[in-house]
């Protein structure tokens, strides 16, 4: 119970096309994330699903039923927003029930899903107290209890961590975690941050300008990009892409190797370069390198390197660890 | 905070300003309140003296009692600020929703139509309003001045409304229609509980003007049964206006429920102007 | 895929229109017809109880029958001295009140600010006769307190004295609206981010060149606000005069505003019978005058004033 599928979907306000025509499955269970920059419609789509937005063509598909022209209180799905979006004047646990209520569920089974969610996510204690006398992570976790008691058959999350401070953020990613562990619920999961898609989806979508880049696995994201875009947008620190005519490679317009995957001596090596900056993180060094053939490149090195500003380096790619891309951007495999 | 630029003599040099102003500001309204208590060649004597046993004398407030129905104008008063303050505050709230939270073709046109009336007086459609009341028969009648006035607080309630309502929060609206709330639901239950600090504004904001309103009582409700206190006081007086005493009373029951008023809801009146919210 | 690229059909939102509905009825019925109404029913003129078109014929009239031209003439220029006048005393007061009460380290700030803005409140007819009273010779308020001060022998029974009774007038509109002025701008002042300030302390530039070459540039949007506000409150004034001087704006017409006139024209007076098409013709002058203050204000003060994004 809970698949979704999206056929041709478009989108546009006005002349601005924000969604040009998605096509995605979404298998019972499984924990999808979408992923892209600001602005690529990762947000109206997860709208589009939810039913908040309407759109312009296509199809919608919950459990094999076309929802487009259902409203989004029947759809069966509950979504946690970035803003948490808590209702002010009511308590955690009228938060957590009024959808339930409306949809006129018997009281006592109301109160039975309040006490598994809100045992589930230690919320016991605040019950009856508002939103304004909440911290910041309880009340995420509130919003998130608000979702878990209608047991939808989707779960959708809005970029549900980027209003919480970076330790905070670290712990709910780990609670949204475990809670899909234990629900085995469907989950779509919006958000711009490539470390938070990585590290929570079974399946990552990346989205740019309106269009899928790709959809896969994170470490087949990783691994085999389907192009330039996807390359980039996943991996931190960014891909090294170099002209591929500069390197002698005729035929791959670009040739990109990630800073993890080039090999650095200080005598000899396949690129010679200054160090223009270097950052020293403890668990690893990033060096900004000028090369005379590669162009200026990021490396990352595993622990402690030292390295002075202008002193001479030379990289080597691993071997194997290159991708190429054609004049399109695609890869070449 | 300490500022090097800030020193004893400018600051004393802005008190004394601002307490003459208040002075100015105050005095004529303190003379009048303080005279009406007074007998009539007390008044005269010495109009500055606060009121001493000797000279007070409520004859004034008596006077008033007797000879005007104070009590009926000002229940027609408060029928009609109320009345006319609910419509315009639930119909205002209403439009103010639609144009700020739903994107339709002419939500601009509309607003730019219903912001018309900011600046263009109604009064200068009196010529047609009184013929359009005379024609329905709801000359000196309350429910004439309570259309007006709603017709007439509606374009700034909605302007400032609007404003506020596009602050409300996206997703908690969004949040009440997973949760199966409807439209009118989520108005109702989400939206209007947190703008209520911008409601009051408006209220008050409406209220003055209607409270006060001389115009339309004296050309569309002038019968002595629909008088508002306004009009009342104004008639009143132009026929006692040699009785210092009557005249003062009722100038001082005409200030006071104002007053009182004002002085409830002067902190979300003042917080209205400084939010930024009229600008 | 060519079905699928059919636009979604979407049901109409009956709710915006609930939402909207009575509120846009309202106020067409009772302030857009009546505006259209009034400038109608100037085209037109009653003769022999029936009601002919007679195109520009009233304000032919208006303004070529001396019997009508001589008023209107006086209570525009009337009009205009009380804008003046509001615009010289009223906005200047405003502002200066509003820079001493936004300075930071001020107290007993919000009594000032209460206290000040209660004029505002009152009604137009309390206002009048308040000062009526205070003014008038009988009572004796006013010279007994010019007195105090050494100065008895400037007292004059202004409101009964053609060259003085608009200015008077004026004035004590002032007095009673100036709180406005003073709340916006005290609003637009406080809006200024502290850091700005600071940054100006810094600079060396402080105290009164502060307000000069920092404050007041930041506050002219709202200046230009108030300004369009006065004017048109003033072009639509009524209560005070005719309480204080009555439907005739005396004495001898000296105190007379398009107001004042609109309603003698329309309702009558003594032995002249009302005329609602003359009236409607001079509401019609009155509209235009309006429109045109708030044109130029729209297309030529508001775009040359900058605003400033903090």
């Amino acid at each position: 119970m809970g698949s979704l599928k999206i056929e041709n979907v478009k989108k546009s306000f006005g002349k601005v096309d924000v969604l040009k025509g998605i096509d995605l499955e979404v298998q019972d269970g499984e924990f999808v994330v979408f992923v892209g920059p600001s602005g690529c419609g990762k947000s109206t789509l997860l709208r589009v699903i939810a039913g908040l937005e309407d759109a312009t063509s296509g199809k919608v598909l919950i459990d094999g039923v076309n929802v487009v022209n259902t409203p989004p209180a029947k759809r069966g799905i509950a979504m946690v927003f970035q803003t948490y979006a808590l209702y002010p004047h009511l308590t955690v646990r009228d938060n957590m029930g009024l959808g339930l209520k409306q949809a006129g569920t018997p009281t006592a089974e109301i109160d039975k899903r309040i006490g598994i969610a809100s045992a589930m996510l230690s919320l016991e204690p605040y019950l009856q107290r508002r939103p304004a006398e909440l911290s910041g992570g309880q009340r995420q976790r509130v919003a998130i209890g608000r979702a878990v008691v209608r047991e939808p058959k989707l779960f959708l999350f809005d970029e549900p961590l980027s209003n919480l401070d970076a330790a905070l953020r670290v712990n709910t990613r780990l609670e949204i975690a475990q809670l899909h562990r234990r629900l085995k619920a469907t989950m779509i999961y919006v958000t711009h941050d490539q470390v938070e898609a990585m590290t929570l989806a079974d399946k990552i979508v990346v989205l740019n300008a309106g269009r899928i880049e790709q959809v896969g696995a994170p470490m087949e994201l990783y691994n085999s990009p389907a192009n330039e875009f996807v390359a980039g947008f996943i991996g931190s620190p960014k891909m090294n892409f170099v002209d591929g005519a500069r390197l002698g490679d005729g035929g791959a317009k670009t040739v990109g190797v990630r800073p993890e995957h080039l090999s650095v001596s200080a005598s000899s090596g396949e690129w010679r370069g200054t160090v223009v900056h270097a950052e020293h993180l403890g668990a690893d060094t990033n060096l900004y390198l000028d090369c005379e053939k590669a162009g200026l490149i990021t490396v990352r090195i595993f622990g402690v390197y030292n390295a002075e500003p202008g002193a001479t380096i030379y990289a080597t790619p691993q071997p194997g660890k290159i991708f190429r891309f054609d004049a399109e951007g695609r890869a070449i495999r | 905070m300490s500022r090097a630029a800030h020193s004893p003599a400018r600051s004393a040099a802005a008190h004394a300003v601002l307490i003459a102003y208040t002075a100015i500001a105050l005095f004529p309204v303190l003379l009048i309140v303080i005279n009406s208590l007074k007998s009539r060649n007390a008044i005269f004597r010495s109009p500055l003296a606060l009121p001493t046993p000797e000279t007070f004398d409520p004859v004034g407030y008596t006077t008033v009692m007797a000879q005007g129905d104070f009590l009926l104008y000002f229940q027609n008063s408060l029928i009609v600020t109320v009345g006319s303050l609910f419509f315009v505050i639930l119909f205002g709230a209403m439009a103010a929703f639609a144009l700020s939270e739903y994107r339709f073709r002419g939500n601009t046109l509309t607003g730019l139509y219903l912001a018309l009336g900011i600046m263009i007086p109604i009064r200068l459609g009196t010529v047609a309003i009184l013929q359009m009341m005379v024609a329905s028969g709801l000359v000196n009648t309350l429910t004439a001045l309570i259309l007006v006035y709603t017709a007439q607080g509606l374009p700034l309630c909605i302007f400032i409304l609007s404003e506020f309502m596009k602050t409300v929060s996206d997703d908690l609206k969004n949040a009440g229609r997973i949760d199966g709330l409807s439209e009118y639901r989520i108005f109702f239950r989400l939206v209007l509980p947190l703008v209520r600090p911008a409601m009051a504004t408006v209220a008050v904001f409406t209220m003055i003007p209607i409270w006060n309103d001389l115009w339309f009582p004296l050309i569309l409700a002038p019968s002595e049964g629909t008088k508002t206190v306004t009009l009342g006081a104004q008639i009143f007086i132009g026929q006692f206006v040699t009785n210092w005493n009557a005249v003062l009373a009722a100038l001082s029951l005409a200030i006071l429920p104002v007053l009182v008023l004002y002085l409830i809801f002067s902190r979300q009146l003042i917080r209205g102007i400084t939010s930024g919210a009229v600008k | 895929m060519s079905v699928d690229d059919q636009p979604i059909k979407k049901p109409f939102r009956w709710h915006i229109l609930v939402f909207l509905a009575p509120a846009f009825l309202v106020y067409t019925a009772f302030m857009i017809v009546p505006l259209a109404g009034t400038l109608q029913l100037s085209l037109f003129r009653r003769i022999d109880q029936q009601l002919v078109y007679v195109g520009l014929d009233n304000f032919r009239m208006l303004f070529g029958d001396p019997r009508w031209s001589v008023n209107f003439w006086n209570a525009l220029w009337n009009n205009v001295w009380f804008f003046i006048i509001h615009m010289l005393v009223q906005n200047p007061i405003g502002v200066l009140l509003a820079a001493l009460l936004s300075s930071p380290t001020l107290r007993f700030r919000a009594f000032y600010r209460t206290a000040i803005f209660v004029p505002t409140v009152l009604s137009f007819v309390i206002v009048g006769f308040v000062w009526k009273l205070i003014l008038s010779p009988l009572w004796g308020v006013a010279p007994s307190l010019l007195n105090s001060v050494g100065l008895r022998s400037l007292f004059a029974p202004w409101l009964g004295k053609e060259e003085y009774a608009l200015t008077a007038l004026s004035l004590i509109s002032v007095w009673q609206f100036v709180g406005i002025p003073m709340m916006l701008i005290y609003a637009a002042l406080l809006s200024i981010p502290d850091e700005v300030i600071e940054a100006a302390e810094m600079d060396g530039i402080t105290g009164i060149s502060q307000f000069w070459k920092i404050k007041l540039p930041l506050i002219l949007p709202s200046i230009g606000i108030i300004s369009i506000l006065t004017f048109v409150g003033n072009f639509n004034a009524f209560d005070l005069i005719y309480t204080a001087q009555g439907a005739l704006a005396g004495p001898n017409f000296s105190t007379d505003i398009l107001g004042t006139f609109l309603y003698r024209a329309f309702f009558g007076f003594q032995l002249q019978l009302g005329d609602p098409n003359m009236g409607a013709a001079i509401a019609t002058m009155m509209f235009l005058i309006i429109l045109a203050g708030v044109a130029v204000y729209l297309f030529a003060i508001q775009t040359r004033l900058r605003r400033y994004q903090f």
